[in-house]
């Protein structure tokens, strides 16, 4: 059984853990923000976010509770640990280099 | 930190809380759906739409629940649970395949504890002594000698000038009779041992005092302490035994101290008493009693190393201090030789036990292997629950994580009955044990061998479950859910596997036989080989004069020739001789640069022998044979001419190609005319050991002339010789009955308990190999029989088109003779490689004997053929038309 996701693996930890950097999310919040910001190129599946959440949690890099939404309905909120945002710092470190070697591979393999 | 704290709590929610995590799923997810469904309701959808959309996008509930799941670890903790409960229910409704697979298995895991516990109790479980790393042995060695006693006066030179030992201390074996307290005199193990000898070994007395260097002189010396079982035993744990008087060897003692129970005897070389439990009595050693002997040797000597020092730091230390007593004294070729105490005491055993190790884990791997075969077996057999599970979405690790539980199962029942086995099988292994087997006390059934155990048991089960739980779960899911029940293609590559299992439990077995086989045929070479005497019905005993009433010589001669004159009168006893050892007893009496006439000095340096005393009749009660010139007449006079016999080896060593008959030794480096012995006869060769072909240089003195206290006597009987026994008892008691009578055994007993070692090996090793047979006979069985059922429709049609039954019978055997051939190959390819591994323990047989090869392998052959003959003729009597119709 795979997990199908469009996402370089891990990186949708990434993504969640920067969501949730500013204030505690519930899901459904999470998936719209990221849904909202890339301009609607990433689509989150639910499929995949759920069991993402809760795998974080298990790591201990976010933490969830209770609250009531602004709607007044009750939901579950993930909060960033401290541990969560030295692993977002490191995650977001790594996804620069990455990212910045492989803009450079590709524009020198283009220009060359 | 605080996040592993979290985990931890986060995963006990999720264990303990799992209808609240379960409960809040629903409730997060459900949340999920709501907000989409607002937000289809938004873009206009109609109700029942907008509700449908919003289940779609969240795409299978049920899977995201069951990842969420996985997700919390914990998971796998339910998983086992149920695991275990689905195991035990499977393995019930197999009890036969249940039975046989725990069955071999605890046989095997319960051999593995017996002897693990040996080896614990023996080998790693330190010496009961304080900082028991630190202690060592101290012998002299010369190019004659291996390990030699020290001389009480070079003991003391080295206690004094040694810088290395934190203490030093010395014992020798001065066995005495207890006498008075109105019953009969008894023969005590004693030894007299150098002030902190306790204190060295870290023993301490229970009440009382220790010993003290002032005890070391001559005048202060008639004091003992008792061991703990003589207090109780003798004395009843009188509470005020300290100061009391005993009467030993017809003298009086005073009781210094009780020592407390855990004392133990480190076991000694010179006069050997076993370690443990083994010593009655302790006397202080007179280290002044003969001021200006350097020549005798009888201290057996152990130090305890200073902090850091290592063991050849002592030993260039005490080596430094023997070249100064060289210098000072007339030395002679003696080096320094040091040993750990541990060494000591194990060595001698430890390959023995490495081989029962060793022996006891190809038992455990063959049974794993027969384990693994029959798992395979069934695994076809439940090809379709496996994957009718795997359809209903049971991921391949979850599969084979299930079918690792059913074999862990299976290996821990197989531990808990394998315990229950060796707790038993422990105690008959101590019984078994060699009487002078080091340490046997310390042998035990503890929480260590219970932790072995266990980790056997896990190892087991996945050693034999992984195979069959990765062949199986590898199943092609389409093929099996079609199939109706027959297996066809996908079992090929599976019969191949559990071929190659039983060639290779064929070839386990077949090491195991050929140890064995190896081990039987030296044993019977040991039973076989002349030893140079006849123990057959010969009773012996042990007797001590005590010194203060046999001070005369004469008194002694006297009284052993009484003795034995009235044991000669007894009814059918044909002769008694009495000498200072009987062959196979330990003796060690060593007497080291005698000369002999007309060779030089230098020559006469390198002279050694091991000299004894006989009277009269002692080669005639052995059935010691002449071989030239006389025995001991009787008419020898205490004052010479002296006479002496030898043995084979000693005239040959000596007087190679004449005879020694009539030629003279001496003790004196400057004999004069009457100092000379002169040989008389020379008498076959008797072996030192029975497992060893060494034969020392020999000869015997008459005890006319050599009136020795301390005799062992001979009686050869026509009729039964135990018997005899009350007979000698009052013999003795007629003439003196303050004696005791010690030892009283048969001469039989001796030589078996000579051979002891090698029958317990034996029989051990013989035990496995035969378990390790049956078990590689059921894996061929098993794995014929499954190819059998599987070609029953094969077979069928070769008889409808001609073949005859014998055609399918050789077919079939040819089939099992071939992986019983390609495995008594294998075994023999291994077993060349290991069998030298049993070295000390085989006896004029070479570790690569050809004879025992080619039996072993013919036995492998045999038996194996013999397991492929049942189902061969299943196979033979295929009836064509059911099989065809069975289609």
């Amino acid at each position: 059984m795979s997990k199908s996701s469009d996402l370089i693996q891990g990186t949708l930890d990434l993504l969640i853990l920067n969501s949730i950097s500013l204030e505690p999310q519930h899901g459904w919040a999470i998936a719209k923000r990221i849904q909202q910001v890339s301009k609607e190129v990433l689509q989150i599946s639910q499929g995949a976010l759920y069991p993402a959440l809760h795998r974080l949690e298990q790591q201990g890099w976010i933490r969830s509770d209770w609250r009531l939404t602004d709607g007044g309905r009750d939901a579950k909120f993930y909060t960033l640990t401290r541990a969560g945002r030295t692993q977002l710092q490191k995650e977001l470190a790594q996804w620069e280099r990455l990212s910045s070697a492989v803009g450079l591979v590709l524009r020198l393999g283009a220009s060359g | 930190m605080k996040r592993l704290l979290d985990i931890f709590f986060l995963r006990l929610r999720s264990l303990f809380g799992r209808s609240r995590a379960e409960h809040e799923l629903d409730r997060e997810l459900s949340f999920h759906v709501n907000q989409q469904m607002q937000e289809n309701l938004a873009r206009g959808m109609s109700f029942a739409d907008a509700y449908t959309a919003a289940k779609r996008s969240l795409g299978g509930l049920a899977q995201i629940q069951e990842e969420c799941r996985d997700m919390r670890r914990t998971n796998h903790i339910e998983n086992i649970w149920n695991d275990l409960r689905y195991a035990a229910r499977t393995l019930a409704r197999a009890p036969g395949f249940t039975i046989i697979i725990v069955l071999t298995l605890a046989l095997s895991i319960g051999a593995n504890s017996a002897i693990f516990s040996v080896i614990q109790g023996v080998l790693l479980r330190p010496l009961p002594f304080r900082q028991p790393e630190r202690l060592v042995r101290v012998y002299f060695q010369s190019d004659a000698q291996p390990k030699f006693p020290l001389n009480p006066n070079d003991f003391r030179d080295f206690r004094e000038r040694n810088r290395t030992f934190e203490s030093i201390a010395a014992m020798t074996r001065r066995d005495v009779q207890l006498s008075g307290g109105g019953t009969d005199p008894v023969m005590l193990r004693a030894f007299s041992v150098t002030a902190g000898y306790f204190g060295m070994l870290g023993l301490k007395p229970a009440r009382g005092r220790d010993f003290t260097t002032d005890d070391e002189l001559a005048e202060r010396g008639r004091i003992a302490i008792l061991s703990d079982h003589l207090w109780r035993g003798r004395f009843a744990a009188d509470p005020t035994i300290i100061g009391r008087t005993i009467t030993l060897n017809a003298e009086t003692f005073t009781i210094v101290a009780v020592m407390a129970p855990d004392a133990q005897h480190p076991g000694n070389n010179f006069q050997a008493v076993a370690d443990g439990d083994t010593v009655d009595l302790w006397m202080p050693y007179s280290l002044y009693q003969m001021p200006n002997d350097r020549g005798s040797h009888f201290m057996d000597t152990i130090g305890r190393l200073k902090p850091g020092i290592t063991y050849a730091q002592a030993n260039s230390d005490l080596s430094a201090v023997l070249e100064q007593l060289k210098k000072e004294h007339t030395g002679r070729g003696w080096r320094i030789y040091t040993i750990p105490l541990y060494q000591e005491i194990v060595g001698r055993s430890q390959r023995m036990l490495l081989v029962l190790l060793a022996a006891v884990g190809l038992l455990l791997l063959i049974a794993c292997v027969n384990a693994a075969n029959l798992l395979l077996a069934r695994s076809s057999a439940r090809v379709r629950e496996i994957a009718v599970r795997s359809a209903l979405g049971a991921a391949r690790g979850r599969i084979v994580r299930q079918l690792l539980t059913e074999s862990l199962v299976i290996a821990l029942a197989g531990a808990i009955l394998g315990t229950l086995l060796a707790v038993g099988g422990v105690r008959v292994l101590v019984s078994f044990l060699p009487a002078d087997f080091p340490r046997a006390s310390a042998i035990r059934l503890d929480f260590t061998v219970f932790v072995f155990t266990l980790a056997v048991a896990i190892l087991t089960g996945l050693l034999f479950g992984l195979v069959p739980a990765l062949t199986a779960s590898r199943t092609d899911l389409q093929n099996s859910l079609r199939e109706s029940g027959r297996n066809t293609s996908g079992s090929t590559s599976q019969l191949r596997l559990r071929n190659f299992l039983v060639v290779g439990e064929t070839g386990l077995a077949s090491v195991l036989l050929i140890a064995a086989g190896l081990m039987l045929h030296s044993f019977v070479n040991l039973l076989r080989a002349d030893p140079g005497f006849q123990s057959q019905q010969v009773l012996t005993a042990s007797l001590s004069l005590p010194y203060q009433r046999y001070r005369d010589p004469s008194k002694r001669v006297q009284f052993y020739q009484q003795l034995i004159a009235n044991l000669e009168s007894l009814p059918g006893v044909q002769y008694a001789g009495a000498g200072s050892d009987l062959p196979w007893t330990g003796y060690d009496g060593n007497a080291d640069g005698y000369k002999i006439e007309g060779r030089s000095d230098e020559y006469n340096q390198k002279t050694t022998a091991r000299y004894h005393v006989a009277t009269t009749d002692y080669f005639h009660a052995l059935s010691i044979p002449l071989v030239g010139g006389r025995f001991f007449d009787g008419r020898e006079d205490a004052n010479g001419p002296f006479v002496i016999i030898v043995n084979e080896s000693m005239a040959k060593h000596y007087w190679p190609g004449e005879s020694a008959l009539g030629k003279r030794i001496s003790f004196r480096s400057r004999p004069e005319e009457k100092d000379w012995m002169q040989i008389v006869g020379i008498v076959r060769d008797v072996k030192d050991e029975p497992t060893s072909t060494s034969i020392h240089n020999a000869f015997w003195m008459p005890h006319a002339q050599q009136p020795a206290r301390d005799l062992l006597v001979a009686v050869r009987s026509a009729a039964d010789p135990t018997l005899l026994a009350s007979q000698f008892r009052l013999a003795v008691r007629q003439l003196d009955p303050e004696l005791a009578v010690a030892d009283l055994r048969l001469m039989n007993q001796i030589t078996q308990a000579a051979l002891s070692t090698q029958r317990f090996a034996l029989f051990l090793v013989g035990l496995f190999a035969l378990l390790a047979l049956i078990l590689a006979t059921f894996g061929m069985y098993g794995v014929i029989s499954y190819s059998v059922n599987q070609r029953m429709h094969e077979f069928g049609l070769r008889m409808a088109l001609g073949a005859r039954p014998w055609d399918l019978l050789s077919l079939i055997l040819g089939q099992g003779l071939a992986l019983s051939v390609a495995g008594a190959a294998v075994g023999l390819l291994c077993a060349a490689g290991l069998t030298r591994l049993l070295g000390s323990l085989l006896f004029g047989v070479k570790a690569t004997d050809p004879l025992t090869f080619a039996a072993v392998a013919l036995l492998a052959l045999a038996t194996t053929t013999l397991a492929c003959y049942l189902p061969a003729r299943r196979a033979a009597a295929a009836d064509p038309m059911h099989s065809l119709r069975s289609e």
